[in-house]
This record gives structure tokens, sequence and C-alpha cells, in this order.
């Protein structure tokens, strides 16, 4: 294709293509501007400059396309610019139809622009511009318009439709899912609080831009469901009688569907809506006869006072529209007057008209404040934040390279200082790109707890608490499912049922307060409950019956007693409903915890409540790490495993008959693991005396690691071993790998499966020590 | 990918597309022997380093090495084939390989050149006295009066017959 064309050709054509996208830009919002004067007598001084440089735009784009041989596009320019110049030239008033279709033109432009830079010509167009162009034509002959607006605007509609490029789809679905989740969280809060006029105000607002962006993009089933949905919520607005939790309880439902609907079109589907008429049915069943939306019309909402008076059903239609025609003083008055309506409906409807009006103007007021997003390709994030990595690396290889080793070098230390800097705050930078606010999923919860509240037939108030703090957008992914399985827990087990909570003293509505803060470089996430606790005794019986335990367990802490509930098929739950009772959840909070190097921590008081901790460091991209060493190897190993070290002296150690070195640290007996023997590597020393221990924990479990000297705590930017690598089996108490200043690999431990080795290895290791 | 590839010094126009990198292997020496793996698997070439070793890994994989902040793992052939370990010098290379986006090193005595193989000079992997064809080998090229040994990038990674092989050889 590009062959046909000459390289000059090609760059004229990239040229042009460049200026119009500016002048667009920069015009477009003129255009708009405009609008907002149009249709005003006598103010076309005041926008013929306006006027005239669009003119020149279209002038321009229509000399530039024609040199170029784009007639299709020379051809629509040369009909947008007749129509401004009729305009310019006062044979015709500014009309609010005229500044759509220059937008209109706009756009046909801007695709047309896309179009050329891939093609080089602009055959493909023929049948947008022949359309357009037969708009622009009815704008000017006015008699005309009135004759041919009904189809061309049907085809339009269609014919955008099919040129929705799948970017628009993509950001469609996930600007769509954003409204979605702020609409099932408004449709909750309003639950709780039916009278509160400015969530269902929030409300109306959402599911109306959902409307509008499902039918820009001619995914008609969404756009009707939606509408039937509107106007439902509109009616709740105005006061109505209409049952409102009914309402909202379907609302939420239909949140579902569109749910499903968004996959589809993700997936590439035409999002089409099984079972559509039934769900338009329920919606109409709720709303009195009057209101029902035939399924056809789309019925533009009017801040009419008339229109108003007829949608509250205060007012026939024909009794306004008598008065209509008598207009010469108020409406209100007339209606009042003629007796068709009461004092007290007018005033309603008189509120509803100035609330309409206001928020007619709200929404352009907000999209000022609102701040600026880009979308990012989170590949594209990950590959900057490696890229700095590796500068930072880089720099200190630059700075400390031994080159410059006894050398005076004052600016150089200077400049290099400097450098680092930078470095560093790019780095910082870098980390907080990935960082998100805990928010969304926090929303998603209120959702999870209203449904198994339903479900359960208790009652609770969820409270949410810090859902601002920002922590890395994996760690968001990796807590989600314990979220849920620790919210079902609390609502299934944790609190009681009404009655019971009554009999207990407490108040019959439960509480349950999800929180999150940062802490020394962790984020703690909370579920606070004030349900019945945790029984000690039953976990004890069933820990006994499963064989986790073999004494009574009276020796054991609370703690240590609640951690029991994370084995594996563990559950104290008499039945097993569709909620919980498999004791499946438990262990996959634990799992997913534990991939993300995090804790849990439990504390419950019987008869009180439970809180379940969880811990996570921020990111998990970089951990502060302590670097050690044996032999020649380094390891780093997570600050947050370890708890002291200390050099040992003689009379410390005990040999047990098996071989275990065992370390008294105070009132503490630990097992000592050799790194040297764990890696098979040769260290300096084999005397534990002359090296270093460092006492590490993993799930409330301490033991002792043996190494030949600590080297330094720093922060540690992990990266996985290649995948290549973990295919052959779980590298042994390694997690991953980080790169040092030197640009050599170092290799991060695992603690957890550090420890796993001590327990289930013993025999093993006494065994290959062969003492 | 394409300026990755440049870093190997030979003449550009080769890696222009697929085409051209068609019936081309780079070839290299190994105990003896010269062997060949097709260059659209390979990155590039980089001298020995330093070598991070990780515990629990069969003994051909010698460990990882950092290139470029990309942290990749090193198979040391000679081991795969089980042959004898031979002390790295400095003709001992890293051929960078990337085999449906797994990049892994192969460490080798000596890197030779890209050689031009057509289809019709490369025969089949002969068939081994005890009946088993050799996965890994792709085939034998004859290149003049030489044989070079074609290995078969992605059974060189993944193929358990290999280490069975092992340890039937062992025994």
């Amino acid at each position: 294709m590009t062959n046909q064309f000459s390289p000059d050709h090609v760059e004229m054509v990239h040229e042009f293509a460049q200026e119009i996208r500016d002048l667009l830009d920069e015009l477009e919002p003129v255009i708009i501007a405009m609008g907002e004067c149009c249709g005003t007598e006598g103010k076309l001084e005041d926008i013929s400059d306006d006027i005239n440089s669009i003119f020149r735009l279209f002038h321009s784009i229509k000399g530039a396309a024609g040199f170029l041989n784009f007639t299709h596009v020379a051809a629509t320019s040369h009909s947008a610019e007749n129509l401004l110049d009729l305009i310019r030239t006062g044979g015709m008033s500014l009309q609010p139809d005229h500044i759509d279709l220059l937008c209109q033109g706009c756009d046909f432009i801007r695709e047309a622009i896309d179009h050329v830079c891939q093609h080089y010509e602009d055959g493909g167009l023929s049948e947008q511009s022949r359309r357009l162009r037969d708009r622009f034509l009815a704008a000017i002959k006015p008699d005309l318009q009135a004759a041919e607006q009904g189809a061309p605007l049907i085809d339009l509609d269609g014919d955008l439709g099919s040129q929705v490029s799948p970017e628009m789809t993509v950001n469609f679905v996930s600007e769509s899912q954003e409204i979605l989740q702020a609409m099932e969280s408004g449709l909750l809060n309003w639950l709780n609080d039916q009278e509160n006029q400015e969530l269902l105000g929030d409300i109306f607002r959402h599911v109306h831009s959902f409307k509008g962006n499902c039918g820009f993009l001619g995914f008609a089933d969404l756009e009707s469901l939606s509408h039937h949905l509107e106007t439902a919520i509109d009616l709740a607005r105005s006061g109505t009688k209409v049952d409102n939790g009914k309402i909202a309880e379907l609302a939420l439902k239909l949140v579902d569907v569109y749910r499903e609907s968004l996959a589809d079109i993700e997936g590439g589907g035409p999002g089409k809506i099984d079972g559509l008429t039934i769900y338009l049915d329920m919606i109409n069943d709720l709303l009195p006869s009057a209101d029902r939306v035939s399924s056809e019309t789309v019925k533009e909402e009017s801040d009419r006072l008339g229109d108003i008076l007829v949608e509250l059903g205060a007012a026939s239609r024909a009794a306004v529209d008598i008065s209509l025609a008598q207009q010469n003083r108020q409406l209100g008055a007339i209606l009042v007057e003629s007796g068709a309506v009461s004092h007290d409906a007018i005033d309603k409807a008189l509120q509803i008209q100035a609330e309409r009006k206001k928020k007619k103007i709200g929404p352009t007021k907000a999209k000022v404040t609102s701040r600026q997003d880009i979308r990012v390709d989170l590949g594209k994030l990950d590959q900057l934040i490696d890229l700095i990595g590796e500068l930072v690396i880089a720099e200190n290889m630059v700075v400390h390279s031994p080159d410059l080793v006894d050398m005076e070098l004052d600016s150089f230390q200077k400049s290099s200082q400097h450098l680092s800097k930078i470095v560093r705050d790019l780095q910082e930078m870098a980390m907080t790109l990935r960082m998100v606010p805990v928010s969304g999923l926090f929303r998603r919860m209120i959702r999870l707890v209203h449904d198994l509240s339903r479900k359960s037939g208790k009652k609770v108030d969820f409270i949410l608490r810090g859902e601002d703090t920002e922590v890395d957008k994996t760690v968001i992914e990796t807590i989600t499912d314990p979220l849920v399985h620790l919210l079902r827990n609390s609502m299934d087990h944790g609190i009681e049922s009404s009655e019971v909570r009554l009999k207990a003293g407490k108040n019959s509505t439960g509480r349950i307060k999800l929180s999150a803060t940062h802490e020394e470089g962790c984020v703690k996430i909370t579920i606070d409950d004030d349900g019945g606790g945790l029984d000690r005794g039953k976990i004890l019986a069933k820990a006994r019956e499963k064989g986790l335990i073999h004494d009574d367990g009276s020796s054991m802490r609370d703690r240590e007693v609640f951690q029991l509930i994370f084995a594996p098929g563990f559950s104290t739950a008499a039945e097993i409903t569709d909620v919980s009772g498999r004791g499946v959840g438990m262990d996959v909070v634990r799992q997913n915890i534990n991939k993300v190097n995090g804790t849990i921590d439990i504390q419950s008081k019987a008869g009180q409540g439970t809180t379940v901790q969880l811990s996570i460091s921020l990111t998990m991209a970089i951990i502060e790490g302590m670097m050690v060493r044996c032999g020649q190897s380094r390891y780093i190993i997570p600050i947050i495993n370890i708890i002291e070290s200390f050099q040992c002296k003689p009379g410390m150690i005990t040999l047990a008959p098996d071989g275990q070195e065992i370390v008294k640290v105070r009132d503490n007996l630990l097992s000592v693991v050799r790194l040297h023997e764990l890696h098979k590597i040769v260290p300096d020393n084999y005397e534990l005396e002359k090296g270093i221990l460092i006492v590490l924990e993993a799930r409330r479990h301490n033991f002792c690691l043996f190494v030949d000297e600590l080297l330094g705590q720093q922060q540690t930017v992990i990266k996985g071993l290649s995948d290549y690598v973990t295919s052959f089996g779980n590298v042994g108490g390694v997690s991953g790998c980080t790169i040092m200043g030197n640009g050599e690999v170092c290799l991060i431990l695992d603690v957890q499966s550090v420890l796993d080795r001590l327990n289930t290895g013993e025999a093993d290791e006494s065994a290959y020590r062969g003492r | 990918m394409a300026e990755m590839r440049r870093d190997i010094d030979f003449d550009d126009d080769l890696y222009d597309d697929e085409d051209t990198q068609k019936d081309k292997y780079l070839t290299f020496f190994m105990a003896g022997e010269d062997y060949g793996i097709d260059i659209a698997y390979v990155t590039e070439i980089i001298g020995i380093q330093k070598i991070t070793e990780v515990p629990d890994m069969p003994v051909f994989i010698k460990g990882v090495i950092n290139l470029r902040g990309k942290v990749i793992p090193i198979m040391d052939v000679r081991l795969r084939f089980n042959m004898k370990e031979r002390a790295y010098d400095e003709r001992t290379c890293i051929i960078v390989v990337d085999i449906n986006g797994t990049a892994v090193g192969l460490v080798v005595d000596e890197v030779r050149e890209v050689a031009d193989i057509p289809e019709a000079q490369v025969e089949p992997p002969p068939q081994t006295g005890k009946g088993r064809s050799s996965r890994y080998l792709k085939g034998m090229g004859k290149v003049d009066d030489e044989v070079k040994i074609l290995l078969n990038a992605e059974n060189l990674l993944y193929d358990e017959e290999l280490e069975k092989l092992e340890t039937i050889g062992e025994g």
C-alpha cells in the first residue's frame, strides 16, 4: 500500500495531520463555548472572531486536503465552510444544531486524519463524508432540514456504532466499571438513608452517564435498560410514591447484569443482555402505571414545569396543554386557578424544577475541578520501574567505580552526589506510581456485606475507615480474596442473630469495621466485629479431632489456638452453608497473605468479638532487607522476619541427641539452622561462636540462622527468579533475588520455607550432618 | 528485541525479518564437536561472568546472572548433555536465547560463526542404538565436509527425556 506513495508525500501527510490535530485541539473548545451564546440575537459581534477562526480552520483543511487529493475531506470541509460563511455574513443566526454539526465535522476530520495517516488516501470515508455533507446542506437550507432531519440522524448513530474502535471499547468498559462501582456504593448508602436526596442525585447521575456512554457506543440493550432504571430512580428522586427499597434492590441486581454485559463487551461480544424484557418489566412493575416507559421511546428528561406536573401525576396532560395554550402568565398560577392541581403539588413541582435546572449546570462545573488522569498500560509502568531500578544500579557502579579510587575528584564528587539525589527521588516517585487507594476494594466489600446481611437476615452496620490508604496494586489483588473470606466469616460465624444479640445485652444491629492504616512501612488491614468471638474450647476440640494437637491444649496461648483455624479443612461450623463451613476460607487467607510476606494476627474475646489484622508490606516490589554473608555468597533476609542478632558464647549451645543444635536466648530455646549447610556453601567458620546468629520469626515460630557476617540494612528491589528456574520445583529457602550495587545477583531468603524445612527435614538434616 | 539482536556483531541485514534468518545457525564448539542453534532464538552473546548459585537446582543449572536488570538462569550445556565439566576460560561464552519468552543463557566452550545450512543439507537426527530418537537434536547439518549437530532449542530447555537419558547412561 505504502509503496504507491513517495516518501515526500507520506511526510507531507503526517505534517498535515499533525497541524490539523493541533488546530482542532485549539478550536474545538471554542466551538463548544460558542454554543453557549448561540440562539441569542445581536451577539454576533462577540463571537465573530471565533467564527472567523473556525472558518479559517475549515478553510485551511479544505486547502491542504485538496492539495493532497483527499477529496472527501476537502468536500466536507467545504460544506462546513459554507455554513460558517453564511453565519459570518449574517445570512443566518447560529443555532445549537449548528454547534452539534460543527463538532461532528471536527470528529469526522479527526477520524479522517487517523485514516489517511494509515492509508494515505480517503476513499474509505466517502459514505460518512456524504452523510455529513447532506446535513450541512440541510442546515443551510432550513426548509430542507425539517424534512430530512429524522432519517440521517438515526443513520449516523448506526454508523457511529460500527466505527467504534477497540480502544474506545476498552476505555468504555473500564470507565463503566468505575461508574458501576460508584453507583453500587451509592445505592447501598441510599438503602440505609432513603431520605438522602443528594445520594439519590449522585446515583441518578451515574446511571445517566452510564446510559450516555452506552448509547454513544451503540450498545442498545444496555442503553435501554439504563434508561428504564434512570426513569425509576428519577421517580424515586422526585418523591413519587414508589418503593425506594425495591428500586434500590433491583438497581443493585441490574448493576450485576450490567457487569455481565460489560464482560461480554470486553471479550468482544455485542453486550446483549439475556432476558432484557424481563428486567424491563421488573422495572415497570415498580412504577406507577402513568410513568411506565415503553421500550421504544427514549424520553428526554424535561425541566419544564408542565411536564413535571404530568410526570408527578399531579395534573393531566390535557389540563397542562389547555393552560399552556392560554399562557401569558405563570403556568403554575393558571393551573391552580383552574383547579387542576393543588397548591402543594405546584410548590413541589417548582422545587423539583429548580433542582433539575441546577443539576443541568452541575456536571459541567464538576468537570473543571476533577483531577487529571491518564490511563497507562501497567506493563509500561513496570518497564519504567525496572529501568529506574537499573539506573540506580548503574549510578552506583559509576560513582563507586574502582577506576576512581584514590583520585582527587572534588567536582566529580559534587556532581555525583547531585546525581544520586535525583536518582533516589526518581526511585521514590516510581514506587508511588503503582500505589492505588484501597477505597475501590473496600467499596466492593460494602456490596458483599449487604448481600450477606440480606441472605442471613442479620443486621449489621458496616463501617469503613482509612479508605484513602494507598497500597501497591498487586497487594490489592492479593488481599481481595482474603477479605471476602474474612468478612464472610464475620458475618456467618461472628455476628449473631438479633435475638441472640439482644439476649446477650448487645445492640440488635451488629457492627463490622474494616479499616486500613499505614504503620512502619506496612499496611494494616483490620476487620473488627462485635460478634460472638472465637470459641477456644470448640477450636481445641476440633483440632484434637483433626490430630493437629495431641494434648488438651490448656498450655497454649490464645494466639496459638486461634492460629489453628488456618489449617486446611478446619471448620467448627456444625453444618455447611452456601456461604461458609467447608474450612477452605481461612486456608485461602493464609496462603494469599503468605504469598506477599504478610502476617495475620487474630484477637478474640468470647462474647465480645473478633479482630483480625493483616499486615502486609506496602509494596511487593521493594522490601527492607538485611544483607548477610556466608562464605562467598551474599543473601538478603527481609527485616520483617528478623528479631535480633547476636554472637553466641560457649555454653549457650546444647546439642540434642538427634544432632540438632539448640541455643538458649534468654528464656527461649531456639533451633539453629546453618545457612552453609542449607545451601551447601563453604563458610568462613564452622564454629557457632565465630559467626553471627540471627533470630528469625516466621508464623510466630522463632529459630536461629547461622551466618558469617552481617553486612547491613538496605532497600531491596525484589526480582523474581526466572520462570525457567522455578519450573524445576520450589527453590529451597529462596523467595526471589535482587541485583546488588556491583551488578551481581543476590538471593533473598524465604524465612518461612527455611522454617518448614527445619520442621519436616530434621531427621535428614542430622543424618547429613553426620555427627 | 530488534536492538538486542544487534548486540551480536554480525551483519545487520541478516536480522531484518524472519525470512533472512531462515536456515541460519549460530555455531559453537564444545568438547571436540561443532553444534548449531537456530539463529532466531539467539538474542545475544556475552562473556562469562560471575554466576550466583541457586540451591536445589539440577546440576546443569549453574545459577542466575544479571543481564541489564533482568535475572536470567544459566545452563551449562556440557552438563546438560552429561559431559565432563570443564573450567571456564576467556573463550567460554554465554549464548543468550529467548525461547517462547523465556530467556536462558547457555554456557558453551567457544562461539564459532553464523553458518548458512539450507534444509537440503540437514539430515534427520540418527536413531541411537537403543532405539530412542534424540528429541533434543534437530538434525545433522552438513557444511562442506564437516558435520554440525543442530540442536532443538525448546527441547534443550524442557525435554525430560534428557534427564532419563542421563540416568540410564549412568546405570
